[in-house]
């Protein structure tokens, strides 16, 4: 049985990140052009020093890595806090409560974590994740068509990449590759793949609706040492799954964050703006829409945090984790569409953060697996059907 | 990639109406034809496009004449005041990433921004890295 209290300790936390988001970040990005998704270095020095003060610092990094001791509930409240703005759902408060490590580096030799792990969760480097390739992201274990044939010492990787955040600023990559053509999912294993390496290139920035891009990578004869296979060989398909369902939960509680903005935006109003001599709010009309924005907000609140309690404990969750990542996401693009019509004109225009919400919202029911493949993992456990059959 | 368009003098004589109001990116060039600013016309920009070029190209008098105000008005920058002979232009509503994606491409090619870019108060997020160049680059150096 869940509950759903918030403790006194949560509750201290989401007051300081609601007021560092409301108070510090929401100012500053007055200033910015509409679409910016990075805050000048001064100003980002300034509100790390901030949550590292709070002991917010890099909140997803567990306590024997040197991080707070965040658990998984907490976090997903936190996530639906710091979205609260416009940049928030794909750059949530610009990146200033830092971010752990790829969670697959944790599963890494000593040697691996030495020089990845731990510069990461130091600040010197960063990553991107490199699953998603031209022929389909949906599917990798049948989809990865990137070759890596081993050589001596080293694995020898040619092919390529689509959909890789971050993989232009990154110092190095994880990246899926099938090492063995006979196998399905048991043929894909994981590498580290350092950007400065001879082959790796990054194609081009791929424009989407969203206000960041994304990128294509292409590897030509990419020379990469045994000691950077992660995990065992074979063994990287695994290794992502487990890492994306438990990254499923606190990023559908991000998708949140921007649907309660934008609801107590369109609540506010709805309560001024009169029309026919009397406020919109009195329409019932626009009630109605307020009432669904409230309906939809509390249901993906609730799946979120009854599949963070899941995993939490322990337990299977992978079924809560595509319905909070299903439920979340679609409610808060049907929450933003009724807000903007609250709004009327305004609501379209780059005055108001709706516009950017609506392209990005669009995103996520794509992102991290879309809407129909979260449906199939459901339907695979309701029917008790082996995945990958 | 940077913007696919043969460059345009500019023409003190242009029907301000003849360029777009919309958002987009921009690049400015010299006598030679080489890149000196890219630049975006973003949400916040008055009279998109077509504000940013004239500001970058029209002179104040001809500026007042139209009516037409903008925040920075008469602050153009130095390189482009001297310099500034041609423009090419994109309609864009992805503008922001579209502008950073220019500047990484010539930042690349080049190892530096363009001399206007260093000149502007703007603030540009952390570039990324391509791995490689283009041929344009070896012609524009």
């Amino acid at each position: 049985m869940v509950d759903f209290k918030i403790t006194d300790e949560q509750q201290l936390i989401i007051d300081n990140v609601r007021r560092l988001i409301r108070d510090e970040i929401r100012p500053l990005e007055e200033e910015l052009d509409p679409d910016a998704f990075s805050l000048p270095e001064s100003e980002k020095d300034r509100l790390v020093g901030m949550v590292k003060d709070m002991g917010l610092y890099k909140m997803d990094v567990p306590t024997e890595y040197g991080g707070p001791g965040v658990d998984l509930v907490t976090r997903t409240l936190v996530a639906e806090e710091l979205s609260q703005h416009r940049a928030g759902l794909y750059s949530p408060a610009y990146g200033v409560f830092g971010s752990g490590p790829p969670g697959q580096l944790y599963n890494a030799t000593e040697e691996q974590k030495e020089k990845y792990l731990w510069p990461v969760i130091r600040g010197e480097k960063s990553s991107f994740f490199g699953l998603s390739e031209p022929s389909g992201g949906s599917d990798p274990a049948r989809a990865i068509k990137t070759r890596g044939v081993k050589d001596g010492d080293d694995w020898v990787i040619n092919g390529g990449k689509l959909w890789n955040s971050g993989a232009d600023t990154a110092d190095f990559g994880i990246v899926y590759v099938r090492t063995d053509p006979s196998k399905g999912r048991e043929g894909v294993s994981a590498f580290i793949v350092d950007t400065d390496t001879p082959g790796f290139r990054v194609e081009r920035l791929v424009q989407v609706l969203r206000a960041h891009y994304t990128t294509e990578l292409s590897f030509t004869d990419m020379r990469i040492p045994k000691e950077n296979l992660l995990g065992e060989e074979g063994g990287g398909f695994a290794l992502a799954n487990e890492y994306l369902s438990m990254q499923r939960i606190p990023y559908s509680a991000t998708g949140l964050g921007v649907a309660i903005y934008a609801h107590e935006m369109a609540t506010d109003w709805a309560k001024q703006r009169e029309t026919f001599g009397q406020p919109l709010a009195n329409r019932q009309a626009i009630q109605w829409m307020l009432v669904d924005n409230e309906i939809d907000i509390r249901t993906g609140r609730w799946a979120c945090l009854a599949a963070a309690d899941l995993a939490q404990r322990g337990e299977p969750f992978r079924f809560e984790s595509s319905m909070a990542k299903l439920v979340s996401t679609e409610g808060a693009g049907r929450v933003v569409d009724r807000s903007m019509q609250i709004f009327g004109g305004l609501g379209m225009s780059k005055d108001l953060p709706l516009e950017r919400w609506y392209r990005e919202l669009r995103i996520r029911r794509i992102g991290e697996g879309p809407s129909e493949v979260q449906r199939i993992v459901m339907a695979r456990d309701l029917l008790n059907i082996r995945s990958g059959s | 990639m940077r913007i696919r368009k043969p460059w345009t003098e500019w023409d003190d004589e242009i029907n301000f109406k003849s360029l777009p109001g919309a958002m987009g990116v921009f690049e400015i060039a010299d006598e030679d034809r080489k890149t000196i600013y890219i630049g975006k016309a973003s949400g916040k920009s008055p009279f998109g496009l077509r504000g940013e070029l004239f500001l970058c190209f029209a002179d104040t008098a001809r500026l007042e004449d139209a009516n037409w105000t903008h925040p920075k008005m008469g602050q153009v920058l130095p390189t482009i005041k001297e310099k500034g002979k041609y423009y090419r232009y994109e309609v864009n509503h992805m503008y922001y990433s579209r502008w950073i994606e220019i500047l990484t491409r010539f930042n690349e090619d080049h190892g530096r921004l363009p001399p206007a870019n260093l000149e502007d108060q703007e603030d540009i997020p952390k570039l990324g890295k391509y791995h490689w160049k283009t041929q344009e680059s070896a012609m524009e150096d």
